[in-house]
């Protein structure tokens, strides 16, 4: 009942702020907007392929054709239900991550079980039990629904909603067991924004854990069909566009070369704005690299026993260093983090970091306000407000990952910092 | 005096047999109450040769760039100011503020664009003018405002050899005037260019020079074809600058006239004295002729000087009445634009047009928006509605960052007595610290708008009929419609900008916050936690490898 209530609650304000007055200065921040993923731009492609223009022959429009279409379909047929299709598909969003936390407390359960011999006895207290962890999926909804940065982004009504849906599914369906599934949604939503494809790593491992047997073999597996998938997908919309494989220039062209400057929360607009330009191709293969290619391997390597913190962690670089990042994509990452709730109390900058996420919040749009309108302050505020920004989060997902090792540790070597009765600190070594 | 008499008559001979013909013309008109508008054409007609390896009159290096980069048609004028289409009715020529470059390319050229850029860098080094920064980005192709007014062969795609560029930025001075003088058959010593003086014609509220070349048929049959090369100069005198209504040619240029060129075969001065029957005026010398001209439904009355000698004059004209009341009746179509708005985030350009004749006028109507002033089509609106009857067709090239500039066309169907409104959005763009011009937060100008218009009646219409060469040929010219290109006036935007002091800062800061996701998650990866009393010393063993781990690192 207290869960159709959440639903209901979070809906009904959604839909409430999309149709006052405030939707049009909300769907147009460049917080909430960006180029890739407006409702905007979006409209402007469609109009555009309505009246018989290529969409991506012009530098509007960034969405893939399959989006296009979608919503060009949706347009002509039920412009009035575009509201509540955004309300519904956000809500759908929540309900799948809810389920999708369900089935990552059963294996969080499950290699808790494995280790358990292994687990100092005055650490045994620590061990995570049953209403401790049931209590973690409903945190993730009510995070996920009432979340600011989630709400405001589906008021925007930017297509990260989408995006975030996609992958919402694909994880729980990873979670679940269902390999085509998980792969579909994986190549759906790479396809969309291209950093996703991130995910595939720890969603071949959760499928490889989930359905037992051989591991190679199903890594394989899940490889191929995402492969396959995704190549279904690049190939149906060149077929939407007759043939003609030019959107790729508009969508991840778009992404991989950050030709539009326009200001977000990302690190990428300023450093590009500001880049000499025989530096810049250095340094955007430098940052794309960053985000795409980086951290994979080594996070892989040492969290391959815990996929559901590795999808968590991927999830959150991806977008801290993405191109085009909005607060969408930060809300959606955010709802995981409840999942971790066992953490906390190893977290250093947990104070920090909550109190830089709340005055870059409202700093954000106050500088912004400053440079554009008011003309009394310049571009170097709002840099200094998203580089706080992107800073807070990087110090949340780092000290979330040096939490997870220090009860790692303390869990084997019980919790007292002690050698041989004298004091001692804990170090990397 | 004998002997360059005898001169000039060989001279003339010589011309006579090659064929060339130049002529020179000066067109008064007094806008009333404030303004007078003084219109120069020179034209050389140049008989059949196609090379340009021998030129008598025509200036060779123009002829050269025609023949060499197959150039049919071509049109450049350089102006400062912007023509008051309300106040002061429609100029002989219409110009865009800052350089403005139109041709069209032989049907044979295969590669347009290539041409194109040589053709505009080539003038840009014969007339000392910025048009090499003509690139593919500010370049276009209008479908249907612009329309070739020389002879064409039949049946041959002439839009697609068609380019557009302007360059509202383009600031018009002394070093454009002097080489365009050097294209005269008597450059600046002999003649109406001599009047042309730059201290005197820079101090006038627009200016204009322009080169328009183009292809004429000889006769009926279109055999043959000439090479008309007219180069214009249109200027308009504030009566404020030049301190009265009463104006003479010594009050406009500094000077009188030295006489004709004698390498003219005909020097007339027209003076437009249809406004004298509401603002009198006299003017000594008496004119040699009166033409009375209907055209159109418009009654229009030139005074004309035939100037055949080489002795100093000043024409005069003499204000009766110095304060009298003016209405001012507006021409058949007139225009605005200007850009909504406030903030440096999003805006609007709003194009209005107003037909105050009876009957209904069809326009076409160029946007032609620089890629870094990207609009939006789905928000183009004609009086607030989406899908207006009033657009009877439509031609829209979305523009790309840095290669391709937004181009729109408009077919309009503006109903008779009535203002149509169009307004369509734009965003503003942040770009390349390296991308901003110098005096970044001056602004950036948005280039005009063309407007093309049949219009049904020649009220306030001075042009030339698309046959005719001379002002000879306006004198009771009347069409069912007269062709006409109008540009409205430009705007400025002032786009957001980056701290330009800031690469080194911003480069470092940006790559520290990197760094600081970098060096965690390389220790998370790549080190173990152990417990470490802090007094402790380390062993030996352990601090050798320490020194290695450093010196790798």
């Amino acid at each position: 009942m207290a869960l159709i209530l959440k639903y209901f609650v979070a809906g009904l304000v959604r839909y409430w702020l999309i149709h006052t007055d405030y939707w049009q200065t909300i769907s147009n921040r460049v917080e909430i907007a960006t180029p890739l993923n407006s409702w905007k731009r979006l409209i402007e492609g469609i109009y555009l392929y309505d009246h018989g223009i290529d969409p991506y022959e012009g530098d509007s429009f960034h969405e893939s054709p399959i989006v296009l279409v979608f919503f060009h379909f949706m347009l002509k047929k039920v412009p009035y239900l575009l509201p509540l299709i955004f309300t519904l598909m956000d809500i759908l969003t929540a309900h799948i991550l809810y389920k999708t936390s369900k089935a990552f407390v059963l294996i969080l359960e499950e290699s808790q079980e494995k280790i358990k011999q292994n687990i100092a006895k005055e650490s045994k207290t620590m061990l995570l039990n049953k209403s401790q962890l049931n209590e973690a999926p409903d945190y993730v909804l009510s995070v996920y629904l009432f979340n600011p940065y989630s709400v405001l982004n589906c008021v925007g009504m930017t297509s990260t909603v989408i995006q975030n849906l996609l992958v919402s599914v694909s994880l729980w369906g990873a979670a679940s067991g269902q390999r085509l599934l998980a792969c579909t949604f994986i190549a759906l939503a790479t396809h969309q924004a291209l950093y996703p494809i991130l995910l595939v790593v720890p969603i071949s491992i959760l499928l490889a854990n989930v359905n037992k047997g051989c591991n190679k073999c199903s890594y394989n597996r899940t490889l191929l069909i995402f492969v396959l998938c995704w190549s279904f997908l690049i190939y149906i919309s060149a077929y939407i566009m007759n043939g003609s494989y030019s959107y790729f220039y508009n969508t991840y062209g778009f992404i991989l070369t950050v030709p539009d400057l326009k200001p977000n929360i990302g690190l990428f607009w300023y450093f590009f704005t500001e880049m000499f330009e025989h530096f810049r191709l250095l340094f955007v293969c430098a940052f794309q690299i960053n985000a795409l290619a980086l951290y994979v391997v080594p996070l892989t390597l040492r969290f391959h026993k815990e996929p559901v913190l590795l999808a968590t962690v991927l999830i959150a670089l991806s977008t801290i260093f993405r191109s085009y990042p909005c607060v969408g994509d930060v809300g959606f990452y955010l709802a995981f983090l409840p999942l971790w709730k066992h953490l906390f109390t190893f977290m250093q900058q947990k104070f920090i970091v909550g109190c830089a996420f709340i005055i870059t919040s409202v700093l954000g749009p106050t500088v912004w306000h400053l440079w554009i309108y008011s003309g009394s302050a310049n571009a170097n505020f709002f840099f200094g407000v998203t580089l706080s920004f992107a800073t807070a989060q990087i110090f949340l997902i780092t000290d979330l990952l040096f939490a997870y090792i220090k009860r790692e540790f303390t869990l084997k070597h019980g919790s007292s910092r002690q050698i041989d009765g004298k004091p001692a600190k804990l170090v990397l070594r | 005096m004998f002997k360059s008499g005898i001169f000039n008559i060989f001279l003339t001979l010589l011309i006579q047999i090659k064929g060339d013909d130049f002529k020179e013309e000066i067109f008064i008109k007094p806008l009333p109450p404030s303004h007078l508008y003084v219109d120069f054409h020179f034209i050389t007609l140049v008989n059949g040769e196609e090379s340009f390896e021998h030129s008598y009159l025509a200036p060779r290096s123009l002829g050269e760039i025609m023949s060499r980069y197959q150039v049919d048609e071509l049109h450049l004028t350089l102006t400062e100011g912007q023509w008051k289409h309300n106040q002061w009715g429609y100029p002989v020529l219409d110009a865009a503020p800052g350089a403005e470059l139109y041709a069209w390319f032989n049907t044979d050229v295969i590669d347009v664009d290539i041409q194109w850029k040589k053709l505009s860098s080539t003038l840009s080094g014969l007339f000392c003018a910025s048009l090499n920064f003509i690139e593919t980005f500010n370049t276009i192709t209008p479908k249907m405002s612009l329309w070739p007014t020389g002879a064409q062969k039949p049946k041959q795609n002439y839009t697609s050899q068609l380019r557009y560029a302007s360059l509202p930025r383009e600031i018009v001075c002394t070093e454009n005037l002097t080489p365009w003088k050097k294209l005269l058959p008597c450059e600046s010593t002999h003649g109406f260019s001599s009047l042309l003086n730059s201290r005197m014609i820079h101090n006038t509220n627009y200016h204009s020079i322009g080169v328009h070349v183009r292809r004429m048929c000889v006769d009926n049959n279109c055999l043959e074809t000439n090479l008309e090369i007219k180069q214009t100069v249109a200027l308009v005198y504030d009566f404020k600058i030049i301190n009265s209504m009463d104006w003479s040619f010594r009050k406009l240029f500094g000077q009188g006239l030295p006489g004709a060129c004698p390498l003219s075969s005909s020097s007339k001065i027209y003076v437009d004295t249809t406004s004298n029957s509401t603002y009198r005026f006299k003017l000594t010398p008496e004119p040699n002729l009166i033409l009375l001209s209907q055209r159109g439904g418009s009654e229009t009355e030139l005074a004309v000087y035939n100037i055949n000698n080489s002795i100093m004059m000043n024409i005069v004209a003499k204000y009766e009445t110095k304060s009298k009341l003016f209405v001012n009746i507006p021409p058949p179509l007139s225009f605005t634009r200007y850009v909504l708005g406030y903030g440096k985030e999003f805006g609007g350009i709003v194009t209005e047009l107003t037909n105050n004749y009876w009957a209904p006028i069809d326009v076409v109507l160029l946007e032609n928006a620089p890629w870094w002033l990207p609009i939006q089509l789905s928000s183009l609106r004609v009086n607030g509605e989406a899908e207006s009857k009033l657009i009877l067709s439509q031609y829209y090239s979305p523009g790309r960052s840095r290669q391709k500039p937004y181009h729109l066309e408009l077919l309009l169907h503006l109903p008779p007595k009535s203002t149509t409104t169009l307004t369509i959005d734009f965003e503003f763009v942040f770009l390349k610290w390296q991308e901003y011009p110098p005096d970044a937060n001056h602004g950036f100008y948005i280039g005009s708008a063309l407007i093309s218009a049949n219009l049904p009646t020649a009220k306030n219409y001075t042009s030339l009929p698309i046959t005719g060469n001379t002002f000879d040929s306006i004198v009771n010219a009347s069409k069912p419609w007269y062709p006409m290109v109008f540009r409205t006036n430009g705007a400025m935007v002032s786009l957001p900008t980056p701290d330009f002091s800031m690469p080194y800062n911003v480069i470092c800061l940006a790559c520290t916050v990197v760094a600081l996701a970098f060096g965690p998650l390389n220790n998370i990866c790549t080190k173990e936690l152990v417990l470490k009393a802090p007094g402790t010393s380390i062993s030996l063993r352990q601090k050798i490898l320490n020194m290695f781990k450093k010196k790798k690192d």
